[in-house]
């Protein structure tokens, strides 16, 4: 069999850890090799032993049957290994040309020769449908574009093994679609790619096999044509999972958030970011707000959660005006906030998890007596959302927020807003970047706070989320609301047109 | 809490650090020693490290006299650290605090002997925080970056200091600032019957004063102000990441103003500690130059890796070996040298941060990244930010 | 507790790397500087020997560096022409700061360095020499430019160990104002530093010797008479040198500090002419015609010769004039067109002997009171 590259057998120990436990991964030319895992499950590990940024205590690597020593990503670069993160490297206010040769330009008595450059650009993008203007500002175009342009990057170092982590998080589902296409054309010239992910339906559509980890440990390799979606998930989770969110049907209360005629405008923006703006959401329902990226949710959120000022409008919280209340303020008015970034806002890294988990009750007289925080109270709580809400970490209560994974992350987030006992919940693509298990738990608990007779305010980008959990669909496009439909009486189909801007519901 | 081995902790790993960053200046120190005089570069040496002990009781006390600014001026950088903003006006402080402390011990003489220099003290004190308030100020509602607005105020200060030092408090004979009046002069709180030599049958006293106290004192407030309290809670949180603290409802344009009012009460009060020293002691002279308490702040905030208590040390021995060079001139070496050599392992002491991952990869066979954030790895989003 | 123990773990690592460092032979010094005093050599080695172990004469430098062009340079050139022709060991020591403790520890350096002899440039040593001399009985002290007394001027008190010297600023300014006139100049300006006695003893001896030697040659002669105020070179003093200049000064004498500077730069603007102070300022400009001088170098020589000698002045308050070498003229560093070295030794043994009356600053020290001088060939003109 020819494979383009080998790991066997690697184990890579931290202290306290076993991030890879025996873990063989063979990537065949001209296949799309998928690797499928929780959160934690040693996906990236495996992928910086391959870059040369981890050692492995054991195990070797090998490169068309030879094997090979990866010290550095320099070596792994020279090997014709590319990496598109998940996180793009690129360089703002470089233009795509600027970016794609950067470190690799062809000079010539130390002048930049870019017509040559410019022409490999050019018919490696033909070739690949890899479509991109090489003059314009990454800053100036969009998370789809600067995507191509990493996989340019990788394409103009020759590199033949192409690996992808999580490309799709941040694309739109047409995005998604194209970047399938690209994928596959790809491989169709030969290149071989590894595709990191924990989205099944993305594997299910364009891998041909699929190596799945759990917890550090190799569970398997399979062929994705001969098996279904639940039984990858199962092989990652270690259980059945549900897709199905279950929920009853409930009759909504007295409103609780109630938003009229609301406008924000950014400075140095023309346009309003959210213009004219007029909701409610009530007791015991979820209301979402779908939309595609970019279309005035974030702002939205911000303006309700009083991080970011309002031109005009009201905003009700239990009938009462907290218009021009403090962020403080509406906290204890009863809002709590998952936000969008759980890295900018949400949490601070660098604090140890107990004192990230008390970031909105610090101040109460729980936790603080006369300026003097209350540690053993502290950790006595910080256990108990540890328990409660199942976030995992090396070290407990103690460890750095920065260290834990991304699911963790969020639960931590997520138990802390829960465990407020809100009025209102607002979540912000609560489920961005996590696995099925995580995904899955956050839905249920978001279930389980409108069963309580919470206010439940959900802002997603995925439409399946949008779909399952929802009781109501406030469509916005452009920063109005454009439609509030009930899932239970559209399609998905119909949602991507109200989405998408061309389609508008008279109601509204 | 997991139980794990004391080399892993993180005061051990600290603290070595700084402790190799000291030994690798000092092999530094060393090769200038050996190149500027080889002859007497291993007695020269011997100088540095017998510090202030050269000079008997008295230069010990002086070891402690010289450490009391700069422990307030590293304190004042490392609080500003800790919450995210680097007060690189320290010396501007120091030098207003320093003006108002003298400028009340001058002038006031109408109040009583304990309270007038309590009262210069706190002048002092709150005049280095003013003047680091207006930073803080730009800082958190203009968003003017604090290192520039802070280089400027160090100048303002300077000028200012020196234009009013001329019209109010000046000592034409001695192009000096005047003495203080014996009322503000810092009490030597007992410690002038430790710190002495004697010489012939005079004691050979110490400049050393209460002061010291104070400054000790002032660490371990700043200490339990940062790790124990919800205001220093409120200030790290902002200092570590502004959105989240705005988020949580903190206000975080309040904490950097008062981050800053509180590292500059710290200088300011380095400042009127060493200017209340008495005749003997120093006076502001009118020069161009910046007070280099004030910057010496920086590399005793690094070598104290920001930690208050690391800070007291970071102060005490800087100040040891300053004075242990000062007695490197009973050998055949020129000031200039001497400076040098002392400047170059301060400067490697600041390296305490890079000897800590050092350290860390030695004692666990990894990289401090792996260390830090032994999860992180096997995370795909945080890991894949830190790469 | 566990952050203690690690603190302490810390701490032998520390005390250990200083276990291994390496020990000096020297026995600690520490203890009682004084009594551990190395009784001087009988043979004192040369100082281009190898690096000797004590320093028998020991120098302190003032505010700034032993290079200053001024009096550290002025009196360690001093100490190094006397030592070095007489085979003595010498080392200056530079003070941390400038107060009265750093003083202090800097004289305690030199003693435990072996100083049998501590020579101090500058009136701010006044205070710590006033202390080391009773801390001290066993060293001698040579206190250039003052007299020891008590940090509030309470007690003025020399002691049999040490000797104050003061300058005859009035001759030296003297000297200057009678040189440049005679050289042909007729317009003059003078620019004190700050009021004090000393500037003022030199200004009044530049107008008087100025007047002297217009009455000698039968012109007049206009003088402009400015106090700045301090001693920094600003400028403000620079604008207003500038400004006499343009108005026809043809030479301003620079005295107090950093003043000088400003003027000199102001000379060379205007193509015109300065005069120097304390030391030979020479170097500094071209435009410096000549240098006030005292004499440094030569009286902290004199002195010493005596000390080595066993006639040293004890406990006097020397005033150091032409009849003792202790102002002069650095004619062979002079920029001077007629006014010759015959007529400089001729003026300066006139008052080497005594035939010159000079005005000094007791008539008071405003700027009014220059005009009390009773010139009559110069025309005084006080500037504000």
């Amino acid at each position: 069999m020819d494979y383009a590259i080998e790991m066997l057998n690697i184990t890579k120990i931290f202290p306290g850890i076993v991030a890879n436990d025996n873990i063989t991964l063979q990537l065949k030319k001209g296949e799309i090799h998928a690797l499928l895992g929780e959160n934690g499950a040693g996906k990236s590990t495996l992928m910086s032993v391959l870059f040369g940024l981890y050692h492995p205590e054991n195990g070797t690597i090998k490169k068309d049957g030879k094997v090979v020593n990866i010290h550095n990503p320099n070596d792994a670069n020279a090997l014709g290994i590319g990496m598109v993160h998940q996180h793009f490297k690129l360089v703002h206010n470089f233009t795509v040309l600027q970016n794609i040769i950067l470190g690799v330009e062809t000079t010539k008595n130390g002048f930049l020769k870019m017509d040559e450059a410019r022409k490999k650009v050019v018919s490696l993008s033909e070739l690949y449908g890899l479509k991109v203007d090489p003059d314009a500002l990454i800053s100036d175009i969009t998370v789809g574009m600067q995507q191509r342009v990493e996989i340019l990057k990788m394409l103009y170092r020759e590199n033949e093994i192409l690996i992808f982590d999580e490309p799709t998080a941040v694309l739109t589902p047409q995005e998604i679609e194209e970047l399938m296409k690209i994928m596959k054309n790809l491989t169709a010239e030969g290149k071989s790619i590894l595709f990191i992910t924990h989205k099944l339906n993305e594997i299910k559509e364009v891998a041909d096999r699929c190596t799945v980890l759990r917890k550090g440990k190799y569970v398997g390799t399979i062929d994705v044509a001969q098996a279904t979606k639940e039984q990858m998930s199962e092989m990652m989770v270690g259980r059945k999972v549900s897709f199905q969110v279950e929920k009853g049907d409930t009759l909504p209360g007295e409103p609780v958030l109630e938003v009229k005629n609301l406008t924000v405008k950014l400075r140095d923006h023309s346009k309003n970011s959210v213009s004219n703006v007029s909701f409610t959401v009530r007791r015991g329902e979820i209301v979402c707000i779908a939309g595609i990226d970019g279309n005035g949710q974030s702002q939205l959120v911000y303006a309700l959660t009083g991080l970011m000022p309002l031109q005009q409008g009201e905003i009700k919280l239990n009938g009462s005006d907290i218009t021009h209340k403090s962020v403080r303020q509406r906290n204890i008015a009863g809002i709590a906030h998952i936000p969008e970034d759980r890295h900018k806002d949400g949490l601070v890294l660098d604090y140890p998890l107990a004192e990230n988990l008390i970031l909105k009750q610090y101040f109460t007289k729980r936790f603080q007596n006369g300026g003097f925080l209350r540690f053993k109270e502290m950790y006595r709580y910080s256990d108990y959302l540890i328990k409660k809400y199942d976030i995992r970490s090396g070290q407990g209560s103690i460890t750095i927020a920065r260290s834990m994974s991304g699911g963790n992350q969020q639960k931590a987030i997520v138990g802390r807003e829960i465990d407020l006992d809100p009025e209102l919940l607002i979540a912000v693509q609560p489920t961005r970047g996590l696995d099925v298990g995580a995904i899955e738990y956050i839905h249920k608990q978001l279930v389980a706070q409108r069963d309580e007779g919470k206010a439940v305010l959900l802002v997603s980008l995925e439409l399946d989320e949008v779909m399952e959990v929802s009781d109501r669909i406030l469509v916005i496009y452009e920063g109005e609301i454009v439609a509030d439909l009930n899932p239970k009486e559209i399609t998905v189909q119909e949602l991507g047109l109200y989405m998408a801007g061309s389609k508008r519901s008279s109601a509204v | 809490m997991k139980k794990e081995s004391i080399f892993l902790s993180k005061g051990f790993v600290n603290a070595t650090a700084s402790v190799i960053a000291i030994l690798v200046g000092i092999v530094f120190g060393f090769v200038i020693l050996l190149i500027s005089n080889p002859s007497e570069a291993i007695a020269g040496l011997g100088y540095i490290f017998r510090g202030g002990f050269s000079g008997g009781a008295k230069g010990m006390g002086q070891v402690l006299y010289f450490s009391t600014p700069i422990i307030l001026t590293g304190l004042s950088v490392g609080f500003a650290f800790k919450t995210g903003l680097f007060n690189i006006g320290a010396p501007g402080q120091f030098l207003t605090g320093a003006f108002v402390a003298i400028l009340v011990g001058v002038k006031w003489t109408f109040l009583p002997a304990p309270f007038h220099w309590i009262v210069a003290v706190i002048c002092g004190t709150l005049a280095g925080g003013v003047w680091a308030l207006v930073p803080g100020f730009f800082k958190a509602y203009l968003n003017v970056n604090e290192v520039i607005s802070c280089i400027m105020f160090n100048y303002i200060g300077l000028y200012g200091v020196n234009f009013l030092v001329k019209k109010n408090i000046y000592d034409s004979l001695k192009a000096l600032s005047q003495n203080v009046a014996t009322t503000a002069v810092l009490p030597k709180a007992g410690l002038d019957n430790i710190f002495f030599n004697t010489v012939g049958n005079t004691k050979d006293i110490s400049t050393l004063n209460g002061g010291f106290y104070i400054a000790i004192a002032a660490a371990v407030v700043i200490y339990i102000v940062l790790n124990k309290t919800t205001f220093g809670y409120e200030l790290k949180a902002c200092g570590y990441n502004r959105f989240a603290s705005r988020y949580a409802g903190i206000n975080e344009k309040r904490s950097i103003v008062l981050s800053m009012f509180i590292s500059g009460m710290l200088s300011g009060m380095g400042g009127a500690l060493l200017y209340l020293s008495g005749a003997s002691g120093r006076r502001i002279k009118v020069v161009d130059v910046l007070a280099a308490e004030g910057f010496s702040g920086i590399p005793v905030a690094l070598l104290g890796l920001s930690n208050p208590i690391g800070i007291v040390f970071a102060g005490l021995f800087i100040s040891y070996i300053t004075i242990g060079g000062d007695y490197m001139q009973r050998l055949d070496f020129v000031p200039e040298i001497i400076d040098i050599i002392i400047a170059v392992i301060i400067y490697f002491s600041a390296f305490s941060l890079l000897f800590r991952n050092v350290i860390i990869k030695i004692l666990t066979g990894k990289s401090d990244k792996e260390l830090a954030a032994p999860v992180a790895v096997v995370d795909d989003s945080a890991a894949s930010e830190e790469k | 507790m566990k952050k203690l123990a690690a603190l302490l773990l810390a701490l032998v690592f520390v005390l250990g790397a200083a276990a291994c460092a390496p020990q000096t032979e020297e026995p600690a010094t520490t203890e009682a500087p004084v009594s551990e005093v190395p009784v001087a050599t009988e043979a004192p080695v040369a100082t281009d020997a190898a690096p000797a172990d004590t320093y028998e004469i020991a120098m302190i430098t003032d505010i700034g560096t032993i290079d200053d062009k001024s009096f550290n340079q002025g009196t360690w050139e001093g100490v190094v022409a006397y030592a070095d022709a007489n085979g003595i060991t010498r080392k200056y020591y530079q003070p941390t700061e400038q107060s009265t403790d750093a003083y202090l520890a800097a004289i305690q350096l030199a003693v435990e360095g072996g100083a049998k002899v501590i020579v101090t440039p500058g009136f701010l040593f006044e205070t710590p020499i006033f202390l080391a001399q009773d801390m001290y009985p066993d060293v001698t002290f040579i206190l250039i430019d003052g007299n020891p007394h008590s940090e509030d001027y309470s007690e003025f008190r020399t002691n049999a160990n040490a000797v104050g010297i003061v300058y005859a600023e009035e001759q030296a300014g003297y000297l200057a104002g009678y040189a440049a006139v005679k050289d042909g100049y007729t317009s003059l300006g003078f620019m004190g530093g700050m009021a004090v006695p000393a500037v003022v003893r030199y200004g009044y001896g530049f107008v008087q010797g100025a007047d002297a030697a217009a009455k000698e040659l039968n012109v007049t002669v206009d003088m402009k008479y400015h106090y700045t105020g301090g001693f920094d070179a600003t400028p403000e003093v620079q604008a207003l040198a500038s400004s006499w200049y343009t108005s026809g000064t043809q030479v301003i004498f620079g005295c107090g500090g950093a003043v000088g500077f400003s003027v000199f730069a102001a000379a060379e603007e205007n193509n015109a002419k300065a005069i120097g102070v304390d030391v030979d300022q020479s170097a500094e400009s071209e435009t410096i015609i000549t240098s006030a001088m005292k004499g440094l170098g030569a009286s902290v020589q004199d002195i010493l010769a005596q000390y080595y000698a066993g006639t040293f002045p004890a406990g006097a308050a020397l005033t150091m004039d032409a009849s003792k070498a202790g102002v002069a003229l650095p004619m062979a560093a002079s920029r001077f067109t007629t006014f010759a070295q015959a007529d400089y030794d001729a003026l300066f043994a006139k008052l080497a002997a005594g035939e010159i009356t000079i005005v000094k600053d007791d008539i008071g020290t405003d700027l009014a009171n220059v005009l009390d001088l009773g010139t009559t060939s110069v025309t005084i003109t006080p500037v504000e």
